[in-house]
């Protein structure tokens, strides 16, 4: 019996080991124990439903009885479980736990049964029960019963492993889909083309979903629609939600064409199907490349920051509550637009996860914080500005508790247009003057006089004297060769902080080469001009002149002004 | 722009006045390329110069190489902000002997 018994052992312990599958494992270990004790048949329950009921997993014999439930302290099976002692029962129609009720549905008669519960590391997993011995007497010896408490020990032990190996399983299949998951979510951002694309986003999860998004594209007309929203709640819900929002954006920006009224309309969207106590904060606008301007709308969302030209920060508060709550009329008192320019500076918006993001000393960044991360990489492309804010937040060795997005929306035109007819600044002056070293003067005059209109410091209308001075004599002494054969315009014009120059002759095109700023070994007077002009002025350049010949210099000075200079 | 030339203690002061620029620089070069040919020291007074361009301070730089050549002095005095803001632009301000007045400049060469 102890060698058998010891063969028995090896053998399940085989079985169990190449199998990680519950079911074929307790199927496979009963089937062997019952075969070995000599049983009509046999049943294993494992506890279900917060251990509350034993289910039949698996049964061997003439019938079946799996999914039989059984709750714990009913029945023999019942209180082997609960008591946590095993049991022989001899003759189970003298014993009053007995349930009659399966006999009943089954037909089988039992007459016998070994019980005995099955325990690893104190956890109760459920039990093993065999009945009906086959041997002369029919009834179950202590040895019977000893052997089944060795073998529900070793079958308790095997469930156990296929237990945690399902979790495993199961885990790493969530883990994957969760992998997938994130990569369809990020799939939704869009890229930035190019370094000097208006428009720039970036998202930080905090875990592998966000609940946050940003999403910008071009409509045919050449405008950019943007748009960030902020999902409340973090998890996989919030996710949904935020593909959900994402994709309406995308999808009805298309033809809707005003911020409000997209908002108002995926509103109505969000609370037709409204996900009980979810709700959405969100900022959409559309941004005209050609002038600068923004329409904008907030729903409810942290109010986006325009960093002007001058250094300042506006803040742009929202004037609706947060998508999903309740019905909202675009316009009037509901979801309106504001409409600016951007005049040079750039639009943030950005979720709560920045101004609430951690510092490495444990503080909040704050507004504060993430203005003074701007003002200092102004200069940088929009894309660098915000990478410096996440890698502020993220590089602090701290768990971040939310998600961190951004997007930047910049003015899209050049300091100043290039085109002939620069309508964007206002022309302050326009000068024709024969190109003769005595008109010199009243070029300067007409300078200067520019430079009071637009309340530049006297320090810098006296080098802007300077230096346009030098380029008008240049171009009297080269492109006209000195004689006076020609006229030349001179253009002026101011916006804000910025006086433009554009200078134009008739001659032949100068030598790009010849007049490149070369501090001159020999001093000469030539030389000297170009170099004036180059140090004084913060762009020096010649444009394109399409149609007869000609040069048309453009020089450019960012003044300081007396108004702001005395503040 | 208007010039004026003084004989003090056996230097030549020239007195500039108004603006020199491309029109008015060669006139001002030629009268201080004539003091020197008297191989008498020169002292320009900028005092009064609204404007200088970079062709004015050419006939500056001429000068200063014209008194080299023949072993005179050339020294600027009182010059003039603009005129100094150009000088500095032009990184000339360390090359010219300057002086805050004409008599400054004078006790230094004798």
């Amino acid at each position: 019996m102890a060698s058998g018994h010891l063969e028995l052992l090896s053998k399940m312990s085989g079985h169990l080991a190449v199998t990680l599958n519950l079911e074929e494992t307790i199927q496979k270990a009963l089937d062997l124990i019952v075969k070995f004790v000599k049983s009509e048949g046999g049943a294993l329950f494992l506890l279900e439903e917060k251990f509350a009921t034993l289910v039949c997993k698996a049964s061997a014999g003439p019938v079946d009885i799996r999914g039989i439930r059984v709750k714990i302290g009913e029945g023999i099976v019942g209180q082997c479980v609960t008591e946590n002692t095993s049991r022989i029962v001899r003759d189970v129609q003298q014993d009053p736990n007995f349930d009659h009720s399966i006999d009943e549905s089954t037909g089988f008669q039992t007459r016998s049964i070994l019980c005995t519960p099955m325990v690893v590391n104190g956890q109760k997993l459920g039990a093993i029960e065999l009945v009906n011995k086959h041997t002369d007497d029919g009834l179950f010896s202590d040895t019977d019963l000893l052997m089944l408490q060795t073998l529900a020990s070793a079958a308790a032990l095997a469930i156990n492993n296929a237990h945690m190996a399902e979790e495993l399983v199961e885990q790493e299949r969530f883990s994957r889909e969760l992998e997938l998951a994130t990569e369809m979510q990020r799939s939704l951002l869009p890229v930035t083309p190019t370094e000097i694309y208006p428009v720039a986003g970036i998202n930080l999860p905090a875990n592998e979903m966000s609940g946050d998004f940003y999403d910008f594209f071009e409509l045919e007309d050449g405008r950019i629609y943007f748009s960030l929203g902020d999902v409340s709640g973090k998890g996989m819900d919030a996710a949904l939600l935020m593909s959900k929002t994402a994709s309406l954006f995308r999808c009805l920006g298309k033809t809707i064409h005003e911020p409000n009224v997209l908002l108002a309309t995926i509103n109505r969207e969000l609370c037709e199907t409204a996900i009980h106590g979810m709700f959405v904060t969100m900022v959409c606008g559309l941004l005209d490349q050609e002038t600068g301007n923004v329409e904008l709308a907030n729903a409810g969302h942290e109010p986006p920051l325009i960093h002007s030209r001058d250094g300042t920060f506006t803040a742009l508060p929202a004037s609706a509550p947060p998508l999903g709550i309740m019905s909202l009329q675009a316009g009037g008192n509901g979801i309106r637009e504001e409409t600016f320019n951007l005049d040079g500076g750039t639009l943030y918006i950005f979720t709560d996860g920045v101004t609430e993001g951690c510092l490495e000393d444990g503080s909040r960044l704050e507004q504060t914080g993430f203005q003074d991360i701007i003002r200092e990489r102004s200069d940088l492309p929009i894309a660098a500005r915000l990478n410096a804010v996440v890698s502020i937040l993220s590089d602090t060795g701290r768990k971040r508790h939310d998600d961190i997005t951004l997007l930047a929306v910049k003015d899209p035109r050049p300091v100043l247009r290039h085109d002939a007819d620069n309508d964007w600044a206002e022309m302050v002056a326009r000068f024709t003057f024969p190109a003769r070293a005595d008109a010199l003067q009243s070029v300067r005059e007409v300078v200067n006089d520019a430079c009071e209109t637009c309340g530049c410091i006297p320090e810098d209308a006296t080098d802007i004297i300077i230096a346009v001075g030098e380029a008008c004599q240049n171009v009297v002494r080269h492109a006209y060769k000195g004689l006076s054969e020609g006229d030349a315009t001179l253009e002026i014009y101011c916006k804000d902080g910025i006086l433009e120059f554009r200078l134009r002759d008739s001659a032949h095109p100068v030598d790009q080469e010849k007049i490149k700023p070369k501090w001159p070994k020999e001093l000469g007077p030539g030389g000297l001009g170009i170099c004036l002009i180059h140090d004084i002025m913060d762009e020096v350049e010649y444009l394109p002149i399409p149609e007869d010949k000609g040069n048309l210099l453009r020089m450019v000075k960012y003044i300081k002004r007396k108004d702001s200079y005395e503040t | 722009m208007k010039h004026e030339i003084v004989e003090k203690q056996g230097a030549s002061i020239v007195v500039f006045n108004g603006e020199i620029d491309l029109e008015s620089s060669p006139a001002a070069r030629k009268t201080l390329l004539k003091c020197f040919e008297n191989n008498r020291n020169v002292i320009v007074d900028l005092s009064a110069v609204t404007y200088i361009d970079s062709s004015g301070v050419a006939s500056l730089v001429e000068a200063l190489q014209a008194a080299k050549k023949n072993g005179s002095l050339l020294s600027l005095a009182a010059v003039s902000e603009p005129t100094r803001r150009v000088l500095e632009l032009a990184r000339l301000d360390k090359v010219f002997s300057i002086y805050s007045s004409v008599d400054d400049a004078l006790e230094n060469k004798s």
